[in-house]
């Protein structure tokens, strides 16, 4: 016994003590590292949160179960896009965004992409006014004011970062078997 | 319209850490450095951006459809081309030198130069109340909703000569209308317009249910031929060919009934009845006369 304690004294503790000492010595240097792996891992799988009012909608009135699915789906289309903006990944537009509106989110992922940028889109809050909805149920306008923290990354280093309030004029139309959206359009304000 | 500034200090210990030493060493780039981006942009058309200070630094531009980075000169202009500011929306304008500085801008769209319309249903009965529905989004050259009010000319014109004609003002860059089916089946023409731009859709106008549904019986050897007057609407106008027409005879054997397509505007079915029988006619949920007859 007396030697097993002599022998961690001797070897085990400065080594033990080096490493740790290097461990922190290395978070102190590098402390961007785990803020952007965390950020990364932040807007992954978590549903941004969505609070939709269709009290407003004309000239048809908004039935409750096509109201949660509109909620629904256009909450996943933002999760798609946070991830989409942060994994540099336009495929994952596919499933919520068409026409015009993905080619142009697509485009300014791959620019990103390109010139080595990041955006992110954290802790959405998105308040949603329905103000049209087509006669015939084909096509819904959507007033949205999304409140989140927003920031811009060149390679890992922070170069933006605000807690934003935007505002989007938001076109969806129903697909096979969801909402998708066509129009998403930023305004100063509505 | 511009956001307030917003300035990030670069967090990395590395580039704080590099800045500390060009600021040491009397080479502090982009001490002072302003920029002012512009307060209004239509889309399709280039900007400037000033900024004052010495030195290099980095330029980012994000857009909604669009992202670049390009060295820079302070104190010199920074054009933004027109390609890079197509789409309609938010910008974020980001200056860096020893720290970074950031302002947001909109683009608005230009004038319209598409229209989105869609029409509902292709095909209507005559006759019926608010039937036919139509929405017109208008779009600027790079498809950018344009969401400014404007007015939109619907009008509607049957092939009989009906119309109807309404002015709408878009609201959040949406007009739409709701108009009735005319009186006589054919083909009517929906178009939208605002200016010179027009945009047409064809709805078919068909005939709605049966009306007076009539018809006459005729004994042969096999029992009895049926048929109907020309079917019409309540408006008299022929139902299509096609339409199902029910033939049902109730004698001393039970119940039989024969289904047929209106042919020409007429249908017939042949009864295999024996004796005295009842024999009516309907269509849908349009009840027609009733014929007492004595089969051979």
């Amino acid at each position: 016994m007396i030697r097993r304690r002599g022998w961690a004294t001797v070897f085990c503790r400065p080594v033990l003590g080096v490493a740790i000492v290097s461990t922190l010595a290395f978070l102190a240097l590098f402390p961007s590292r785990p803020a952007v792996v965390r950020a990364a891992s932040s807007p992954a799988g978590s549903l941004p949160q969505v609070d939709l009012n269709g009290n407003n909608a004309t000239p048809r009135s908004l039935e409750g179960l096509t109201q949660q699915n509109i909620s629904r789906h256009y909450g996943k289309a933002w999760q798609d896009l946070a991830d989409a903006f942060t994994y540099s990944s336009p495929a994952l537009l596919n499933n919520y965004f068409v026409g015009a509106v993905r080619d142009r989110l697509a485009t300014a992922i791959s620019d990103q992409q390109r010139v080595g940028m990041h955006s992110r889109y954290l802790t959405q809050r998105h308040k949603i006014d329905v103000v049209f909805y087509a006669p015939e149920g084909d096509l819904v306008e959507l007033h949205d004011t999304l409140q989140c923290e927003l920031q811009v990354l060149d390679g890992e280093a922070p170069i933006h970062h605000e807690q934003a309030t935007l505002h989007y004029v938001v076109l969806m139309t129903p697909s096979a078997d969801r909402w998708v959206i066509r129009q998403l359009q930023a305004v100063s304000e509505f | 319209m511009w956001s307030s500034t917003t300035t990030v200090p670069n967090r990395s210990f590395k580039s704080a850490t590099l800045s500390l030493l060009l600021c040491l060493s009397s080479v502090c780039l982009g001490q002072g450095v302003e920029f002012r981006p512009p307060s209004a942009v239509t889309a399709g058309q280039s900007t400037t951006i000033s900024t004052s200070g010495s030195g290099d630094g980095t330029f980012y531009v994000l857009g909604p459809g669009h992202a670049s980075k390009q060295k820079v000169r302070l104190g010199q202009d920074i054009t933004i081309g027109a390609d890079q500011l197509n789409v309609a929306g938010r910008y974020l304008a980001i200056l860096c030198s020893t720290k970074c500085q950031s302002a947001a801008f909109y683009v608005s769209p230009t004038s319209p130069a598409s229209l989105s319309f869609l029409v509902h249903p292709s095909r209507v009965p005559v006759k019926q109340p608010d039937a036919i529905s139509g929405v017109a989004i208008p779009y600027d050259k790079f498809h950018n909703l344009v969401a400014a009010p404007l007015t939109i000319d619907f009008q509607l014109k049957s092939s009989s000569g009906e119309g109807m004609s309404r002015a709408v003002p878009t609201r959040y860059g949406v007009a739409w209308f709701r108009a009735s089916s005319g009186l006589r089946a054919g083909s009517a023409q929906v178009a939208a317009s605002i200016g010179q731009l027009s945009v047409r859709r064809i709805v078919q106008q068909v005939a709605g249910d049966p009306c007076n549904l009539r018809m006459t019986g005729q004994r042969n050897a096999k029992g009895i031929l049926v048929q109907t007057q020309p079917v019409r609407d309540c408006s008299g106008n022929p139902v299509p060919d096609g339409t199902i027409v029910t033939f049902t005879e109730n004698g001393p054997d039970g119940k039989s009934s024969v289904d047929t397509p209106v042919k020409q505007g007429i249908a017939q079915g042949q009864l295999l009845a024996t004796g005295p029988v009842v024999i009516s006619v309907a269509s849908g949920v349009v009840m027609g006369n009733q014929l007492r007859m004595e089969a051979k």
